[in-house]
């Protein structure tokens, strides 16, 4: 394995110069895939398809052709995004056999910039979990410490990034979904701004907190992967027709005269020693690097995952109403009539979690607590908004942790739904306010388990968070 | 909150999903449970909130309303269950006198 150590931006200009093929790399990745099966990341890979297209591209670079952004980089999505002619599972039973007739917007971006892609990453079922133990297929292990989970619902697509079985990944994020698994497992994560990247073609969960972002081993390597897949789309009319900018453009203008809210709301006796004290560091280190760090409040925060069960849930439950056995999916074999064939097909389809949340959602909309729960949870949701602009007026990103404690261990939580649902404390309020944040890794706990940082942005100023964590980043590689 | 075992079973048939009595008699507990933190959404004044100003995305419009290729009949039915001639196949609905 020559090459695999290599990020995405120092990948591409080893094949822009000729010392390594797109064949070469895919190769690699599938080698180093089947050494680190055990993990469990991927829920279906496609080398035949990966080589022919590896080749294809290979040809046009020694052409001298334009081979995009990405030309010849082995990635992965998330197994809840649709691509052509693969299966998309949503790691359910219930779509086991289903086969894309259609790519979703980002991944023809992907697709249309050179990457390659080489397999789909196993998740929650649905995108329903923050530990990845809800998979139809099989829990995914963190590649750091097999014996704990790599966090969830993108946990496929952490592991592949951090065990190196490809360059880059995208993943999904309603309420953390991609930022506490890339906490977990030591890699960079962003959920950009609610709009910056079409949903289009992707599995819907949460359709207004839902939103597709990259997981990479760098900041720069993020960066990149954003610029591909962001920007309007006739085919999603909340994707934002905000220009995007270069996200590469800034990153290295470092952090002098910016500056970092910090909430003490995020500093709560939830958080765990080693996360404290490595925050604590972290925000040391912005300090002597010339940014000012200012206090904000937010004073609502503690709310917000009340406020995302109840929304997030309400529109699980009417997504998911599509699931009949009918237009798609398994179709139970036993039924009386076409009611039972609902009946049965839905309840021998989805898993417990998938269940517990069309229960609730079903629950905080129906007669007589639609008020009381939906309607109230959106005005608190307005609320929080409010108090993330009033913040964000006051600095330029603000900082916390990504999650109150490192990874857990398999099976630790999966008893208790309420101690897993904690777990996503600090990353769903920022889907409450449709807010970009990035997790990156900022030191190890006392039994070197990755710790992750958050910071979070002003709608659509990813820019700001890659300057801000790729000057952290730049100056703690040698942590590594 | 207190949800009863009819509640339980009232939500199930709107959800159209079967428990088994333990299941349901489980579900009661976790949905109290649930129902416990979320009630912390009423301790912020929402007052003063009005829910049709709009925040982010102001920009959002409908494109064109243009006839364009789509997917085929064979293509949608192509992951149904059970299909025939481009349409999807399901038991009798309307039942015979």
């Amino acid at each position: 394995m020559k090459y695999l150590d290599y990020s995405l931006t120092e990948i591409i200009d080893l094949l822009n110069s000729g010392q390594v093929t797109s064949q070469e790399l895919v190769r690699e990745c599938f080698d180093r895939i089947k050494e680190t099966q055990d993990l469990n990341a991927l829920n279906s890979t496609y080398f035949d398809e990966a080589m022919k297209r590896a080749g294809e591209i290979d040809a046009a670079r020694a052409r001298g052709e334009n081979v995009g952004a990405l030309g010849g980089v082995p990635v992965v999505l998330k197994d809840n995004i649709n691509y052509l002619g693969t299966r998309t599972t949503c790691a359910s039973k219930f779509l086991e056999n289903f086969v894309s007739p259609y790519t979703a917007t980002c991944a023809s971006k992907l697709h249309d910039a050179g990457a390659v892609i080489i397999a789909k990453a196993n998740m929650d079922e649905f995108a329903m979990g923050s530990s990845n133990e809800n998979s139809a297929f099989g829990a995914v292990r963190n590649p750091v410490d097999t014996s704990r989970v790599p966090g969830g619902s993108s946990g496929g697509s952490a592991c592949t990034v951090a065990a190196r079985q490809c360059f880059a990944s995208l993943g999904t994020d309603t309420g953390g979904s991609i930022r506490e698994p890339a906490s977990f497992c030591g890699v960079v994560g962003i959920k950009p701004t609610y709009g910056r990247v079409s949903r289009y073609g992707v599995v819907a969960f949460a359709s207004s907190l839902d939103q597709v972002g990259p997981l990479t081993r760098t900041v720069k390597d993020n960066a990149l992967m954003l610029n591909v897949i962001a920007g309007a789309d006739d085919m999603d009319m909340t994707a934002s027709k905000v220009a995007v900018p270069d996200y590469l453009a800034d990153i290295d203008k470092g952090v002098k005269g910016l500056k970092i809210g910090v909430a003490k709301q995020f500093f709560s006796d939830k958080l765990s020693g080693d996360v404290r004290t490595a925050l604590e560091q972290a925000i040391e280190w912005y300090k002597e690097a010339g940014a000012e760090i200012v206090t904000v409040d937010l004073p609502s925060l503690d709310t917000a995952l009340a406020v995302y069960y109840v929304i997030s849930s309400a529109e699980a439950a009417s997504n998911l109403a599509r699931f009949d056995g009918v237009k798609y999916g398994v179709r139970a074999e036993n039924y009386a009539d076409v009611v039972d064939l609902y009946f049965k097909s839905r309840t021998q389809g989805f898993g417990k979690e998938v269940k517990r949340r069309i229960m609730l959602g079903n629950y905080v909309l129906s007669s007589g607590y639609y008020d009381a729960f939906y309607r109230k949870a959106k005005r608190v949701q307005k609320v929080i908004r409010n108090e993330f602009s009033e913040a964000l007026k006051m600095c330029d990103c603000l900082i916390s942790p990504t999650t109150a404690t490192t990874a857990f261990k398999l099976g630790e939580k999966s008893g208790d739904h309420v101690a897993m649902y904690l777990t996503d404390i600090f990353t769903v309020p920022v889907n409450i306010a449709s807010v970009p944040a990035i997790s990156l890794p900022c030191g190890k706990d006392g039994q070197g388990l990755p710790i992750g940082m958050q910071l979070i942005g002003k709608h659509f100023d990813e820019a700001t968070l890659y300057r801000v964590a790729n000057a952290f980043e730049t100056a703690h590689k040698e942590d590594k | 909150m207190s949800i009863t075992i009819e509640d339980v079973k009232k939500l199930a048939k709107l959800s159209r999903l079967e428990f088994t009595e333990a299941e349901t008699a489980e579900f009661v507990a976790e949905l109290e449970a649930t129902l416990a933190q979320v009630d912390a959404i009423n301790k912020v004044d929402v007052s003063n909130v009005d829910l049709l100003e709009k925040t982010i995305n102001a920009d959002t419009e409908l494109r064109a309303d243009e006839i364009k290729q789509s997917l085929t009949a064979a293509e949608i039915v192509a992951n149904a269950p059970d299909a025939q001639d481009g349409a999807f196949l399901v038991p009798v609905t309307v039942a015979e006198e």
